[in-house]
């Protein structure tokens, strides 16, 4: 259980920095935040918007407000943020979250076959490609595949997650929405495959040397046991570690992607908030993002430690 | 049994084994003609990056090689300052975490006990914490200059370079010329500043250039989403605003050029740290 509390404590800090930080802002910021925002507030929303940023509630009461999902009314879209974030949490699930599972099963996968075929031309050309990918931004990934596959070739749409107004049955609404989430989808997968592909590969070439695979070959064991249940289960550890270090890397590629396709999850609704300087609405996902954040990386070390009996032991 | 290999010494394996390597040398080159670019980049164009004085949206010619942007600001211009800033922030990011991770790092392998117990849950901590939100938060209520939202991002990353160093530190430490040293009455800094901070010299290089790359492509990503003044060109600002026009035909001379750039920089820096990671011991990375 050592590995809990980490993640505890870095909730309860981000918990409290989105409860005291508004509190720190200097001077009249209601009247200078909105003054160069389009957002036109009339006087009792302005005295609505300062009150909720004087006030001198305790940390309590903020606590109650934040799981009661009371989190406040954005002047930019004139909808309660519990409503504009719960309606674009799937999306962001549905896309970073997929994106995530499958560049994971195919960076690992891929990783320990070219591990297994060291030397071979298939190999070098694999680390090649993938070593350049690695290099690519998601920026870049996603401009580009916007600008040959939506513009120039037409075959997938260049935003949104459904076709608005259609009438479909439910199988084509599924098709829709696929067809919606391709692109940022590649884009996601182009963004993280390599690191895994690289890091399984790295990690599998060095467990391929070690004495108990030289047993497990000698006890003539089928070549898909000795590399899957004898040597990549230990290459699991550093992908989970990884995972953990490189979380802010995925969230910032996650937030620009569905920003580049307009696709409406929380990276795009951030962006309309900041554009606005909606700041409250900014403040909600920042906190509702991390807490995701170290939610996942939590059960991803928990669900490790059940697999691998050396972290439990902390060896 | 991993614990007896160290780092390969300088001169007798790294540079030898590093001047074969393909991908080093196609980052280094990359890395020096983006210097280059940055350095000089200023002095290429005759124009103010902010002067809005041209005629808004006309294609490349010969006054203005990569043509105008809808704010009648010269896109060579924008490039070239938006280059130098992404670049700047990268290596501001890099070299203050690097320090703080090396500083750490050291402290807590050689006085270890206490010390090396707080350091290391807090980096625990630090390692939890999503620091693009942190970032994101600070940028959008407080208006937070670029400089310090990099000195910001330098103080929330610099536990993955501490733990690297001390756990090599660690292995350094018990070896016997340590001890040799220690017996001849060489005091704590004495040893830190003459064995253990020369001999992790490689571990630097792997730590600033990956801080480095993180930095730059968040400084793009932040920038991308507006979270940095308007009036400070930045590659990822100019993505962002070409991409508002991607369907005319001003992709290729606006939205091309600041993607490229980005792309080139980032390439570089991870095939420089891709390679050197590979010469040295490749476990380093996991403690």
């Amino acid at each position: 259980m050592r590995f809990i509390w980490p993640y505890l404590f870095a909730a309860a800090v981000m918990i409290y920095l989105s409860y005291s930080l508004p509190k720190m802002l200097p001077g009249d910021f209601v009247t200078a935040m909105y003054a160069s925002s389009h957002v036109t507030l009339n006087a009792e929303q302005e005295a609505g918007l300062r009150a909720s940023y004087t006030n001198q509630e305790g940390f309590r009461r903020y606590l109650i407000r934040l799981f009661t999902l009371d989190w406040g009314h954005s002047y930019a879209f004139h909808s309660p943020i519990s409503d504009l974030i719960l309606s674009a949490l799937p999306w962001t699930l549905l896309l970073v979250g997929g994106a995530h599972v499958i560049s994971m099963v195919m960076g690992f996968i891929a990783g320990v076959e070219a591990a297994w075929r060291r030397g071979g031309g298939m190999e070098k050309t694999s680390v090649g490609c993938m070593t350049v990918l690695e290099g690519v931004p998601e920026i870049a990934t996603g401009v580009g595949l916007l600008l040959v596959f939506a513009m120039t070739l037409g075959w997938f749409p260049a935003s949104g997650a459904v076709t608005a107004y259609a009438r479909f049955t439910a199988a084509e609404r599924l098709l829709d929405v696929a067809h919606h989430l391709t692109l940022p989808f590649c884009t996601l997968i182009a963004a993280y495959l390599p690191g895994n592909f690289l890091l399984t590969r790295g990690s599998m070439v060095m467990l391929l040397k070690e004495q108990f695979v030289q047993t497990a070959r000698a006890k003539g064991l089928p070549p898909m046991r000795i590399r899957y249940a004898h040597a990549a289960r230990n290459a699991l550890l550093p992908m989970v570690t990884r995972f953990g270090l490189r979380f802010a890397f995925m969230v910032t590629g996650a937030l620009v992607v569905e920003t580049i396709y307009a696709y409406p999850g929380l990276g795009t609704l951030l962006f309309n908030a900041i554009s606005m300087r909606d700041l409250p609405l900014i403040q909600s996902i920042v906190l509702v993002s991390s807490l995701m954040v170290l939610f996942v990386n939590l059960i991803l070390e928990w669900t490790y430690g059940r697999i691998d009996s050396r972290v439990s032991h902390g060896i | 049994m991993e614990s007896s290999r160290g780092i390969p010494s300088l001169h007798h394996s790294i540079v030898p084994r590093v001047s074969k390597d393909p991908w080093l040398l196609a980052g280094a080159v990359l890395a020096l003609v983006l210097a280059m670019a940055v350095l000089i980049g200023p002095y290429l164009t005759p124009y103010d990056p902010n002067d809005m004085a041209f005629q808004p949206l006309s294609p490349p010619s010969a006054a203005h090689w990569l043509g105008v942007n809808d704010g009648g600001m010269d896109i060579l211009s924008e490039l070239l300052y938006g280059l130098r800033n992404t670049v700047g922030f990268g290596l501001l990011t890099g070299i203050v975490a690097l320090g703080l991770g090396v500083a750490a790092g050291l402290a807590a392998a050689w006085f270890g006990g206490p010390v090396d117990h707080i350091t290391m849950r807090f980096a625990d901590i630090l390692l939890a914490v999503p620091a693009v939100m942190i970032l994101i938060l600070m940028a959008a209520f407080f208006r937070l200059s670029p400089v310090a939202l990099a000195l910001l991002l330098a103080l929330l990353y610099w536990p993955t370079t501490a733990k690297g160093i001390r756990a090599q530190a660690l292995v350094v430490k018990s070896r016997l010329h340590i001890y040799a040293a220690r017996q001849m009455g060489g005091s704590g800094v004495y040893i830190i500043r003459h064995h253990l901070l020369p001999e992790l010299f490689p571990l630097y290089l792997i730590g600033f250039a990956t801080k480095a790359r993180m930095a730059m492509f968040m400084e793009a990503s932040l920038s991308f989403l507006g979270l940095f003044d308007p009036s400070r060109k930045s590659l990822g600002m100019m993505i962002s605003y070409a991409l508002k026009y991607y369907y005319l035909d001003v992709w290729w001379n606006w939205l091309l050029p600041p993607i490229l750039c980005l792309t080139l920089l980032i390439m570089a820096v991870t095939l420089l740290v891709v390679s050197l990671e590979k010469v040295f011991n490749p476990r380093l990375k996991e403690a």
